[in-house]
C-alpha cells in the first residue's frame, strides 16, 4: 500500500505493507539515522518526532502515521552547520561509539521545545527511555544542558550553532588549560 | 538504631605523593611515591631507566596536540545520522538477502532429525542450511578473537549437530526479506535425543556430571583440561611459600565472592555483511573488533587463502568484547557462498542475551595471612569460572582473575593464584571489558577491607602500605607464565588517585544523615590492568602525505566507538607539526590498512598509537629532508610547527604544502612521502584505579541509594582528556550495573531468561548515580607521549567499593553480587537474631 506523510519538510508517498513499522518505512527509504535496536520500544535507538512529539518509531505501525509530519535526526543539521543541540554533543565529548545517539538528540530537542530550561534531574527524567552502553550518561546530560544554556528559551532555530563558534563554542569555556588554543581543554 | 560498626577514620595520612623527591618527580612526573630499588640480576633485565626519545616526553605546553580536547573525528556523521554501521550498508545491495538462524531448544543433545522442507517451500527463501551442507564448514575453530594459535580450544562448528546450550546454531536461513527469514526459521522442525545436562559449575566440575566434550573431541586443547570432569583448563601460579604462610604466625580471613552473568548489552547488534565481489574475493562488512584475526579465522574454517578474504569495519555501535570474537560472520559468509548473493546477518536483541557472548560468572575465594602489626605476609585467590557451553577467551580471562589485581599489591612476598575453568550448558562466555579483572578485583578488594575493618586498620592505610609504586618489579602478573610477564613498574599515581579521590567523595567529613534509621557509609577499592597484552601484540600503520601538505594516515587499530581514530590523528598530529583536519584517517580494513590485533586488552591507543607515531616519525624524516633542500638548511636545525617546516636557527621556513608540491612535480628529484611505523613490546605498563562509593542505607528495608561514584585513574598523559573521561564514566557506570543489576539470569535448563533490554537492567539514567571522573596524569615513558590505557580499569572498581561502602555504613557485608535491599535487609536480620540469642 502507499501511505503519505512528510519527512522532514518534504511530502511524499511512500511504499509499505501493513505490518511495517515507521521504523522500517525510514530506513528503506533511506532514512538510517534512526536505529534498529530492538523493535519492542525498549531502547530509544529509533526515536524520531511525529508531529512534533518524540515517538519509538520501531513501535510505531506506518499506518498511524498517514498524513502525519515525522522529522528524523537527517532534518535536523548537517555536518558543516549543526544544530545547537548537535553542537553541544560534539562539544561536551558526549558521544563514543554513537548508535543510541540520534535517538538521544531527538529526544533531547524534544525536551527542550517543550522545556527550554529544564533542571539536570528532568533531563535525567526525559532520557530515561534512551538507554546508552558507552558514556554512563554524565556528558550527554550535561550536553543537554549546556544546549539549553546556548538556545536560551528556544529562540535559536537549526542555524548551525554558528553563533557559538570560536571562544563561545562551550558556554561555560575558559581558557585551554595546555595551551593558548582553541580546543576544549579547561572547558568543563 | 541498631548496632553498627564504627568507620575507623584516620586522622592524617603521610602522602608521599606530594613529596618533593626531585628523583620522584622525574621517574614519573612527579605524582608517585617510589620503592627503595634493589639492583640484581632482574633488574638488568627489565630496568627502571627506560630509552625513550626526547620527542615522546613533551612538556605540557609543549603539546601542540596530545592533550587537547580535540573534537571527536567521527562526531559530527554520528550526530547528524549520516554514520554508517554495517545495517546501514543494506541499501547498497539491491539483491541483498537476510539471514536467520535456528538455534537449539534443549541444553544437551543431539539433532536427530531437521526438516526443511516447508522452508525450502518457502516463497522468498534461498537457502537452507544444516550441518550437512556443502557450503558450511565443518572444521572445528574457536571464535575467540586472540592471536594464532589461539589460547582457546577449538570447540565449536559453526553449525552442530550436538547441541550444549539452548542457543546453539543449528540451521540457517536466507531470504529475500527479514520477516520470510524468520518465518522459514519457524518452519523448521528439528527433531532431537536429549542428554542429561548440568547447569551448575560446581556440579558439572565431578567426574559423575553429564559431560559436554568427549575425549578427543577438541582441538588445540588448553592446559589442564579435563573434559571427563568438564574442566577445560586449570590454571595456577605461586611466588613464594603461600601455604607456609598462612600456617605460620599470622591471621587468616577467607572470603567467597561471587560475580553475575553480565551481558555486553551492545547497541548495535551484531551484524554482519557478506558477498563475493567481482574478482571472487570474499568481502565482509561487520561488526567486529578484530578484522584481522576474523580474517584468518575465517580462511582456517573455510580453507580459502587469507589474501582472497577482506574484512572491513564501518562504524561500530559498541564492543566492550563482545565483538573480540568471530561470533556471527561464518553464517552470512556460508549463505553468500550458497546462494551467490550478498547476504545480512543481523542478530536479533533475544539472540544478543541468549546466543551471543556474555562475563563468565565466577565464585572466587580469597585468603590472606596478614601479621599483628598489619603486613600481608600472603595472598591467595582461587577462581571457579563458568565458562558455558564452550571454552573461547576461558582459560585467559580466567588467567586475569589474578594476573590483573594481585600485582597492585606487588610487595607481598608470597602470592598464588589457582583457576579452574569449566562447562556448563549454559549460553556461551566470551571476553567482556575487564577481562576477568572485575571478579578479581571484587574478591581482592572485598576482602581487604574486611580484613582491615577486622584488625581494626583503616582500610585506605592498610593498602597504602602495601600497593605498588615507582620501581617495584612485578613478577606477580608472570607467575603463571604466557600473558602477563615480569615487568618494572615505571609510572604509578595512586597516591594521587586515593588523595583526590577522597577529596572529590568527601570522605573525611561525611554527614550521617538525620533520621536515625539511616546510615551513610563510604567505601573505597583499587585496581589495576595491564595496556596490551605482555609480548602479545602488533599494531602497524602507514602515512602517505598529500602534494598539497595534507595526509593519509591508514592504520589497522580499531575504532569500536572509543573515539581511536581519533588519539590516532592527535598522536600522527603532534609529530608531524599540522593541523588535525589536515590528517583523513582510514581505519581497519584488511585490504588497505596495515595489520592489528585489534582493539582488545586496553591496547589500542598504547600499540596501535604508538605504530602510528613511528609511521608519522618516518614520514616526517622525509619531509625534514625536503625541507633542508628547500631552505638550504641542514635537516639537524630544522623542526615540523604550524604546517610548517621551520629553522630553528634562522627562523625561515617553507611549509607543507610547498614541500608537498615539491616533492610531488619537482624538476629534478621526485618522492612520494611515506612512513611507515610497526609496533610490538614487551612492556605492558598498569593504568590504576582509586574508586570511592557514597552510599546511604535504610536499616529497617535495606534499601540504600548511591549518592555518589568517584574514580580517580592514572592512564599516563591523555591523549585527549574529554575522550578518556568519557571512557573512564562508561566503564564505571558499566561497573555499577555488575553491582546491582541481576545480569543474565538463567532458569534450571540454562535457558537465559532475559529477552530484551527491559528485563536486562541496564541502569538508565535515572537509574545511575552521579560519577565523577579524575584524571591523574603521570608520564609513562613506554607509551606514546606517555600514554598507557583507560578504558577496562575503571570497570572493575563498583563492587568491590560498593560494597565496602554498605559495609561502612551498616556493618554488613554483601559477597554475592547484585548487591539488593533484600540482601542486605536478609543480613542485617540475620545479625539481629544473633545478637539477639547472646
Amino acid at each position: 500500500m502507499e501511505i503519505e506523510l512528510e519527512i522532514n519538510g518534504v511530502e511524499q508517498t511512500v511504499e509499505a505493507s501493513k505490518s511495517d513499522s515507521l521504523l522500517d518505512v525510514l530506513r528503506r527509504n533511506g532514512y538510517t539515522g534512526a536505529k534498529r535496536g530492538c523493535d519492542t520500544g525498549a531502547c530509544g535507538f529509533c526515536t524520531v518526532h511525529v508531529d512534533g512529539e518524540p515517538v519509538k518509531s520501531c513501535v510505531e505501525p506506518v499506518t498511524k502515521v498517514r498524513d502525519a509530519s515525522v522529522e528524523t535526526i537527517e532534518g535536523l543539521g548537517e555536518q558543516d552547520d549543526l544544530h545547537p543541540v548537535q553542537q553541544a554533543f560534539v562539544d561536551n565529548t558526549a558521544l563514543q561509539c554513537g548508535f543510541c545517539i540520534p535517538g538521544m538528540i531527538m529526544r533531547a530537542t524534544a525536551l527542550l521545545e517543550t522545556n527550554p530550561d529544564p533542571t539536570e534531574q528532568e533531563v535525567r527524567e526525559a532520557l530515561s527511555d534512551n538507554l546508552c552502553r558507552c558514556t554512563g550518561y554524565k556528558k550527554i546530560v550535561e550536553a543537554v544542558l549546556d544546549a539549553a544554556e546556548r538556545m536560551d528559551g528556544g529562540t535559536v532555530a537549526a542555524d548551525g550553532g554558528k553563533a557559538f563558534e570560536g571562544n563561545e563554542r562551550v558556554a561555560n569555556s575558559t581558557e585551554c588549560a595546555v595551551n593558548d588554543c582553541d580546543c576544549m581543554e579547561g572547558g568543563q | 538504631m541498631g548496632p553498627r560498626a564504627e568507620p575507623s577514620r584516620p586522622a592524617a595520612v603521610e602522602v608521599s605523593a606530594m613529596s618533593d623527591d626531585d628523583e620522584t618527580a622525574k621517574a614519573d612526573g612527579g605524582t608517585a611515591s617510589q620503592s627503595e630499588t634493589v639492583e640484581d640480576e632482574r633488574y638488568e633485565e627489565h630496568p627502571l631507566e627506560w630509552d625513550e626519545p626526547d620527542n615522546n616526553d613533551k612538556a605540557p605546553d609543549e603539546r601542540d596536540s596530545v592533550s587537547h580536547r580535540t573534537e571527536k573525528y567521527d562526531d559530527r556523521k554520528l550526530v547528524t545520522g549520516q554514520a554508517k554501521y554495517t545495517a546501514d550498508y543494506e541499501a547498497r545491495y539491491p539483491d541483498l538477502a537476510y539471514a536467520a538462524v535456528v538455534r537449539s531448544e534443549i541444553p544437551h543433545g543431539r539433532v536427530t532429525d531437521i526438516d526443511t522442507s516447508a522452508a525450502e517451500a518457502m516463497d522468498g527463501v534461498d537457502a537452507v542450511l544444516t550441518p550437512e551442507s556443502d557450503a558450511v564448514p565443518d572444521t572445528k575453530y574457536t571464535s575467540a578473537g586472540q592471536s594464532y594459535p589461539e589460547p582457546s580450544p577449538w570447540d565449536m562448528r559453526v553449525l552442530n549437530e550436538h547441541v550444549r546450550y539452548i542457543g546453539d546454531p543449528i540451521a540457517a536461513v536466507a531470504a529475500e526479506d527479514r520477516s520470510t527469514a524468520t518465518a522459514a526459521v519457524e518452519a523448521i522442525e528439528v527433531s532431537y535425543e536429549e542428554d542429561d545436562y548440568v547447569t551448575d559449575p560446581e556440579d558439572a566440575f565431578d567426574e559423575d556430571a553429564p559431560q559436554l566434550f568427549e575425549d578427543g573431541e577438541v582441538e588445540n586443547e588448553i592446559v589442564g583440561h579435563d573434559y571427563d570432569r568438564n574442566r577445560m583448563a586449570h590454571i595456577g601460579g605461586e611466588l613464594g611459600d603461600v601455604d607456609a604462610a598462612l600456617d605460620g604466625d599470622t591471621h587468616v580471613h577467607e572470603t567467597e565472592w561471587e560475580t553475575i552473568r553480565q551481558s555486553h548489552a551492545n547497541v548495535e547488534k551484531h551484524t554482519s555483511l557478506a558477498y563475493t565481489d567481482e574478482d571472487d574475493r570474499h568481502v565482509l562488512i561487520t561488526s567486529t573488533q578484530v578484522p584481522n584475526h576474523t580474517r584468518r579465522q575465517l580462511a582456517h574454517l573455510f580453507d580459502i587463502p587469507i589474501r582472497d578474504i577482506r574484512v572491513t569495519k564501518p562504524r561500530v555501535g559498541g564492543g566492550f568484547g563482545g565483538k573480540q570474537a568471530m561470533v556471527v560472520e561464518p553464517i552470512p559468509l556460508a549463505l553468500s557462498l550458497a546462494t551467490d548473493r550478498p547476504v545480512l546477518y543481523e542478530a536479533s536483541r533475544e539472540e544478543e542475551f541468549y546466543a551471543m557472548r556474555s562475563r563468565h560468572p565466577m565464585k572466587v575465594r580469597a585468603r590472606t595471612a596478614v601479621t599483628d602489626d598489619g603486613d600481608i605476609e600472603a595472598i591467595d585467590l582461587y577462581a571457579l569460572s563458568n565458562t558455558g557451553a564452550y571454552g573461547s577467551h576461558g582459560m585467559t580471562v580466567a588467567g586475569n582473575v589474578g594476573s590483573k589485581p594481585m600485582p597492585l599489591y606487588s610487595k607481598v612476598p608470597n602470592a598464588r593464584f589457582e583457576a579452574d575453568i569449566v562447562h556448563t550448558n549454559t549460553p556461551q562466555t566470551g571476553a567482556m571489558r575487564g577481562y576477568g579483572a572485575p571478579q578479581g578485583t571484587l574478591a581482592l578488594e572485598g576482602h581487604l577491607d574486611e580484613v582491615a575493618r577486622d584488625l581494626d586498620l583503616d582500610p585506605i592505610e592498610f593498602r597504602r602500605r602495601h600497593h605498588m609504586e615507582v620501581g617495584d618489579l612485578d613478577e606477580i602478573a608472570g607467575m603463571m607464565g604466557g600473558e602477563g610477564a615480569n615487568r618494572r613498574i615505571r609510572s604509578c599515581g595512586l597516591d594521587e588517585c586515593i588523595e583526590r579521590g577522597k577529596d572529590a567523595i568527601g570522605y573525611d567529613d561525611l554527614e550521617q544523615p538525620d533520621d536515625d534509621h539511616l546510615h551513610r557509609g563510604v567505601g573505597m577499592a583499587l585496581s589495576a590492568q595491564g595496556t596490551g597484552v605482555a609480548g602479545d601484540e602488533l599494531g602497524a600503520a602507514q602515512i602517505m602525505m598529500n602534494e598539497d601538505g595534507s595526509f593519509h594516515l591508514q592504520v589497522g587499530g580499531v575504532d569500536i566507538g572509543t573515539g581511536a581514530d581519533t588519539a590516532f590523528l592527535q598522536i600522527a598530529a603532534e609529530v608531524l607539526g599540522c593541523d588535525e583536519d589536515d590528517i583523513i584517517v582510514k581505519s581497519s580494513d584488511t585490504d588497505v590498512t596495515p595489520f592489528d590485533y585489534g582493539a582488545y586488552a586496553s591496547s589500542t591507543t598504547y600499540i596501535s598509537g604508538m605504530a602510528v607515531k613511528k609511521a608519522a616519525e618516518d614520514a616526517k624524516e622525509r619531509i625534514l629532508d625536503w625541507g633542508s633542500k628547500l631552505l638550504d638548511e641542514p635537516v639537524e636545525a630544522l623542526e615540523t610547527g604550524g604546517g610548517t617546516v621551520y629553522s630553528e636557527t634562522s627562523g625561515d621556513s617553507v611549509t607543507l604544502e610547498e614541500i608537498g608540491y615539491e616533492a610531488a612535480y619537482g624538476d629534478e628529484e621526485r618522492e612520494h612521502i611515506l612512513g611507515k611505523g610497526t609496533h610490538c613490546t614487551e612492556e605492558s605498563p598498569p593504568p590504576f584505579a582509586a574508586q570511592f562509593a557514597d552510599v546511604t542505607v535504610d536499616e529497617t528495608t535495606g534499601e540504600f541509594e548511591v549518592h555518589k561514584l568517584v574514580v580517580a585513574v592514572d592512564c599516563g598523559v591523555a591523549i585527549n582528556p574529554g575522550m578518556a573521561e568519557g571512557q573512564i564514566e562508561g566503564a564505571n557506570h558499566m561497573s555499577y550495573e555488575m553491582a546491582v543489576s541481576e545480569g543474565i539470569t538463567l532458569d534450571d535448563e540454562g535457558r537465559a531468561e532475559v529477552a530484551d533490554f527491559d528485563e536486562y537492567g541496564l541502569p538508565s539514567a535515572t537509574e545511575t548515580p552521579p560519577i565523577e571522573s579524575i584524571l591523574v596524569e603521570t608520564h609513562e615513558p613506554t607509551g606514546p607521549f606517555g600514554a598507557k590505557s583507560v578504558a577496562e580499569v575503571p570497570t572493575n572498581t563498583v563492587p568491590p567499593a560498593l560494597s565496602n561502602a554498605i559495609r561502612d555504613a551498616v556493618g554488613v557485608r554483601i559477597r554475592e553480587m547484585p548487591i539488593t535491599a533484600e540482601k542486605i535487609e536478609a543480613k542485617l536480620d540475620e545479625r539481629e537474631a544473633r545478637l539477639g540469642d547472646l
